[in-house]
């Protein structure tokens, strides 16, 4: 009995959480016809992939994806060599006065800050090195998200390697430098790679800045590509959930390599 | 001999420390600095200022941006309606992220296939959630309403009804969220050892007796982590505000950062958008304190 209702109780679980994504995806191969009707059907009468077209040939959906990935993993790469010395720096060596204490929870209230409470000096400084609707302008804006975020997970997965071995190679003469090249990195690699699909998410998905920041349609990100098409036209929704599911692949794929560590990863965030 | 060399290198290294340490934390130093700390003194300097885009001069005019600001019924109410949603999606939220953690406790068949696709609406991008909960909503097309005909009820204006809309949003709010809490609460029930559940049913204690008295109590940092982590998230609430509603009807889902953007990147004026700026870090910083000193008794009781 007891079973029974538990059964019944993920069944409602998988519905509720399936059927949004099962509709995004039926939607995207209905003809207009059947989506625009008081009786949607479960399942499409005549599939039809000319939505993919359109947005892919006849609209910029390339160009977009194209813009997302290059912020996404700029700001990435940027964020993962900065932190990375920076977290060394946090977890081997002393600061005068707990500077590096300071440092660490302020990076973590940096978290707490509601972003659209920055937009505008950031805004000011972005135009001032005439950065507007740049990605490079994007990817250094997208540091107040993605630094926080990697040097803590760095940091937990640096003060996890045993300190015997750099002490090792300080007595036989390495430099630092030479120490976090050949000893640290191999150890921290795969914490490096959960930390960077994680902060390219966050910048995949990242929606005020972008919408603030980027004010030619050239450089415009994905999310702001659907924003815009939920805004503007009513009911193009064959096309608008091609491009959701379109831009959501990436993002699952890279999470799917993951499966393990995510419970770890996000432990690790919200420390 | 080899080892007094090995020393003086090892003091040599000790000395280059005190230059490393700076070299290696320089880049971050630089970057938290010029994106955070100049920009929070930024805000603040422009709420103390009137800002004059013809004449394109600044004028000090001390509260003045804070006293109009306080005095606008419109900034009121976004308030009231950002408290509103952070209040309802978060205990929404911890309740359904507790009832999933509950079921997934234990192994069933099927577990690990499950966990994965409960949790995969977080990792979606906010406006495909917007789009795919924008046409499920729609009034005449929507999944929806097409339902709640067939069954002989009357359609509802989900997003277009001043009184639900809030509430509409609260939904999607827990469709994607929901899963954070229940990843944050399963990790602290796994964490529980069985024997306490086992001490407690020789006991003679059943299931909602054990569940609050002994899995609650247990739980408590990874509530209030969630607790935290979703108020401080919820009270941010743009995205979908921006695509789903404009503000409206009326000013149902106006919040403080809608309010924000309207007053400094539609109407420009800057005074009055860094003041309700100011206000948004304050709330925020007084949401942490309570937690803060939240955890600290935990801790020490």
């Amino acid at each position: 009995m007891k079973r029974i209702v538990k059964y019944v109780l993920l069944a409602i679980v998988l519905c509720y959480t399936l059927l949004p994504i099962y509709w995004m995806a039926i939607t995207s191969v209905k003809p207009p016809i059947e989506y625009i009707t008081r009786t949607p059907a479960l399942v499409p009468k005549r599939p039809t992939l000319s939505h993919y077209y359109k947005v892919i040939v006849e609209q910029h959906f390339t160009r977009y994806l194209i813009n997302t990935v290059t912020i996404a993993t700029g700001a990435t790469a940027i964020s993962l060599f900065v932190a990375f010395l920076a977290s060394y720096a946090l977890a081997r060596f002393r600061f005068p006065h707990k500077f590096d204490g300071f440092f660490l929870v302020w990076v973590l209230l940096v978290k707490m800050v509601p972003p659209i409470a920055l937009a505008i000096p950031l805004y000011v400084m972005l135009r001032s090195v005439g950065l507007i609707s740049t990605r490079l302008g994007m990817i250094i804006v997208y540091q107040v998200y993605t630094l926080p975020y990697c040097i803590w997970m760095l940091l937990g997965f640096i003060r996890g390697i045993p300190m015997e071995l750099e002490e090792a190679a300080t007595i036989d003469g390495a430099s630092p430098l030479r120490i976090l090249r050949s000893i640290v990195l191999p150890l921290v690699g795969p914490g490096l790679v959960a930390t960077a699909i994680f902060s390219i998410i966050m910048g995949w998905n990242e929606f005020i800045y972008a919408l603030l920041f980027l004010r030619t349609p050239d450089a415009f990100t994905l999310p702001i590509h659907i924003a815009n098409y939920i805004t503007e036209y009513e009911t193009l929704w064959g096309p608008l959930m091609s491009i959701g599911l379109m831009a959501s692949f990436p993002v699952l794929i890279l999470s799917g390599f993951l499966q393990k560590r995510l419970m770890r990863g996000f432990a690790m965030v919200l420390k | 001999m080899v080892i007094a060399n090995r020393l003086s290198r090892l003091q040599d290294t000790l000395s280059q420390e005190k230059y490393f340490r700076f070299i290696f934390l320089a880049p971050a130093l630089v970057i938290v600095v010029l994106l955070t700390i100049y920009p929070i003194i930024s805000i603040v300097y422009t709420s103390l200022h009137q800002y004059h885009y013809i004449q394109g001069t600044e004028n000090y005019v001390g509260f003045k941006n804070f006293i109009r600001l306080v005095n606008d019924k419109f900034f009121l109410i976004s308030i009231r309606n950002t408290f509103e949603f952070a209040v309802l999606s978060t205990f929404s939220e911890l309740l359904a992220g507790l009832g999933l953690a509950l079921l997934f406790k234990d192994r069933f068949f099927g577990r690990k296939y499950l966990l994965p696709i409960v949790i995969m609406p977080m990792l979606l991008s906010t406006m495909v959630v917007c789009a795919t909960w924008r046409i499920l909503y729609d009034y005449n097309y929507g999944l929806i309403n097409y339902i709640i005909r067939t069954l002989g009820l009357g359609e509802v204006g989900w997003l277009i009804n001043k009184s639900i809309v809030m509430e509409s949003i609260v939904l999607i709010e827990i469709w994607q969220w929901a899963p954070l809490s229940f990843l944050i609460l399963l990790a602290g029930l796994q964490s529980i050892p069985d024997e306490l559940y086992e001490a407690a049913r020789i006991d003679g204690a059943a299931g909602i007796r054990i569940l609050w008295h002994i899995t609650l109590p247990l739980l408590k940092s990874q509530v209030l982590l969630v607790v935290l982590l979703r108020s401080i998230d919820t009270f941010k609430l743009f995205d979908k505000v921006y695509a789903l509603t404009g503000g409206g009807p009326g000013n149902a889902t106006e919040t403080i950062s809608y309010y924000i953007y309207r007053e400094g990147f539609t109407y420009f004026n800057l005074g009055r958008a860094s003041a309700a700026s100011v206000i948004m870090l304050l709330i925020v910083v007084a949401i942490s304190a309570i937690y803060i000193s939240f955890t600290l008794r935990g801790q020490t009781s």
